[in-house]
């Protein structure tokens, strides 16, 4: 099971008005952990007001820098990255899970090949680190990127992408794409949507030309790039995704203080969401789980291995009190928020209300 | 580029995810049901052909037997991993269930997952020879091979890319089975054909229920982009051809 390790926040520098980049270090005995790829992501877990909170945030820095660096853009609302952006100074520790994501292509020194890049916003940061990385350990290969912002001020590394350009003169370009301001080329304002991309195919980008796509943004942004990519030509294979932060989950609620006392008896009420459908029935008490009651009522709740290994059967107690046998798949921080593994989990109240939709 | 939408939405648009962060519970249930069925199977298989090794009549063959075995069995790890991002305990996971331990040979399991695992219900079925073998692997070769076109195109991108190594691989396994198949069809067709007649019913099984409305929700989550049926279809298809182009 992953496990989390201390960071040391060795530097915060400010990028744009509500944006930092974070330079951690990890322990000595750590390092070799946190030995990342190019376009990967650390998961980064604290506690705000006795709830644990963890979020993602792409590596930005390219493997030559010989440090871990993250971009935290602040969302509205967002308590981790207002945090980042407001607290966080050098000095600090802060806890996070060894690089993961698929979010690259291996890097081979003789290739010569043709990337292309979408970034929407922060969609830039897993980007950075792709194009720092390739440029300097493929010399024979080019980048373009097409970068989204909504207007020049919230641009995210603009400096650093034109020293880039500079250091590999010829081997990168970019090109931005503003929401809200107006550029010499008519082209180049607006949103990224299917015209958008019809038109950059037609006067910027020679998609027969390109081996790798790599997207990073939005939901919206990435259907549109997606389906206009495989229009001109490329193969799934050749589309690499991430999605953007905006895609984890809220902030989760912390678990429902149980009304029922827990009373000995011989039978339960359970009442069971499943796909919007809620079915309630009477189960025992003792002998059967959650799992194999919602199934003898025909319900087609998704389990595999029932030993409390896999984690299929998961699902969130709502209401009630349950009681897990063994648990070899869910966190702590998971069981706290109320998830057991429905194929070990025996009613302890008289009444219990799970949902395998949140 | 603030804009945002629903990750149902998303996903019905074709949308893919790319992290265990960004999967919605129901999504999470059913790509984990997805993956432990594709892992059981390829564990049960290669279980099953490891003794098929001392079934193979020569070198050739027994390569070929050992290459199957070895590499269902690295399948296996490749999707377990992927499952392992969400939790799953993969030391307790391999040794879960006796991946060779099969059903009597005239046991009808029907469609029904048995014995606590959830392999394909053919992979129940003991192996009794050679022949047998060869007849199975080409059979359920065929069926993975359409399968994989699903499988590769799955809205999970960590799972789609670990499919999309695996496919050639696996087309290969069916391949090494067709040329195995064309030299027994050469000097013992009765005896292919009795195996074939044993094993068509209970591959075509494992495609699934038809008019499944499991298929809807899966769809919808772009897990599945063609329907039982189809596939099934398609599958019959390929292996009429295939098995009229070597005499069977």
């Amino acid at each position: 099971m992953a496990r989390f390790h201390p960071l040391k926040v060795t530097d915060v520098r400010r990028e744009t008005r509500d944006a930092v980049v974070v330079t951690l270090a990890p322990r000595d005995e750590d390092r070799a952990l946190f030995d990342f790829t190019q376009g990967q992501y650390l998961t980064f877990r604290r506690d705000f007001d006795g709830e644990e909170l963890r979020r993602s945030y792409s590596i930005c820095a390219g493997l030559d820098e010989g440090c871990l660096k993250v971009g935290i853009k602040r969302v509205d609302g967002g308590a981790f990255s207002t945090w980042a952006n407001e607290n966080l100074a050098p000095g600090d520790e802060i806890d996070a899970m060894p690089p993961m994501g698929k979010f690259y292509t291996p890097i081979e020194a003789g290739a010569e090949k043709q990337y292309l890049g979408f970034a929407g916003g922060s969609g830039i940061t897993p980007l950075l680190s792709i194009i720092k990385t390739v440029l300097a350990r493929e010399p024979g290969s080019q980048f373009t990127l097409v970068y989204a912002n909504r207007q020049i001020n919230t641009i995210m590394f603009r400096e650093e992408l034109d020293d880039l350009k500079n250091l590999y003169l010829g081997r990168f370009s970019v090109i931005h794409v503003l929401e809200q301001e107006g550029q010499e080329i008519d082209l180049f304002t607006g949103r990224i949507d299917a015209d958008k991309m019809t038109a950059l195919f037609q006067h910027w980008l020679d998609a027969k030309s390109i081996d790798t796509a790599f997207i990073c943004g939005p939901e919206p942004m990435m259907l549109a790039i997606a389906g206009s990519l495989k229009e001109h030509g490329l193969t799934e294979a050749q589309i690499k995704f991430e999605l953007f932060a905006s895609g984890q989950h809220g902030r989760a609620k912390a678990r429902a203080v149980s009304r029922d006392a827990i009373v000995p008896g011989a039978g339960t009420a359970a009442t069971v969401t499943l796909d919007g459908a809620t079915r309630s029935f009477e189960m025992a008490r003792q002998g059967e789980t959650i799992l194999d009651a919602a199934i003898a009522n025909n319900m087609d709740a998704p389990y595999s291995c029932k030993a409390g290994v896999c984690s299929t059967c998961r699902c969130k107690v709502i209401e009630g009190e349950v009681e897990m046998a063994v648990n070899h798949a869910l966190e702590d921080y998971e069981v706290r928020a109320g998830y057991v593994l429905s194929c070990q989990a025996y009613p302890l109240s008289e009444r219990v209300v799970v949902s395998y939709d949140e | 580029m603030s804009e945002t939408m629903n990750i149902e939405e998303y996903l019905a648009q074709g949308g893919v995810l790319t992290a265990p962060e960004n999967v919605p519970a129901r999504y999470r249930g059913e790509l984990l049901r997805l993956m432990s069925s594709f892992v059981d199977s390829e564990l049960a298989a290669s279980a099953g052909f490891a003794a098929s090794i001392n079934y193979a009549p020569g070198i050739k063959e027994r390569i070929a037997a050992s290459r199957i075995t070895l590499e269902k069995a690295d399948h296996a790890e490749r999707v377990l991993s992927v499952m392992a991002d969400f939790g799953t305990d993969t030391a307790r996971y391999e040794t879960q269930h006796d991946w060779a331990a099969r059903v009597g040979r005239d046991e009808d399991l029907g469609g029904t997952r048995t014995g606590g695992d959830m392999r394909l219900s053919v992979l129940h079925y003991p192996i009794t020879g050679w022949i047998d073998a060869v007849v199975l692997n080409v059979l359920q070769g065929l069926a993975t091979g359409v399968q994989m076109t699903e499988l590769t195109r799955v809205s999970y991108a960590p799972l789609a890319e670990v499919f999309r190594d695996i496919a050639p691989r696996e087309a290969r396994h069916a391949e090494l089975g067709l040329e195995g198949l064309e030299r027994i069809a050469a000097n013992d067709p009765d005896a292919a054909r009795a195996s074939i007649a044993y094993w068509q019913l209970r591959v075509a099984v494992g495609f699934g229920c038809l008019a499944s409305t499991r298929y809807d929700i899966l769809a919808r989550f772009g897990l599945r982009h063609t329907p039982n049926e189809t596939l099934l279809a398609r599958w019959q298809a390929l292996v009429t051809e295939r098995l009229a182009a070597i005499g069977l």
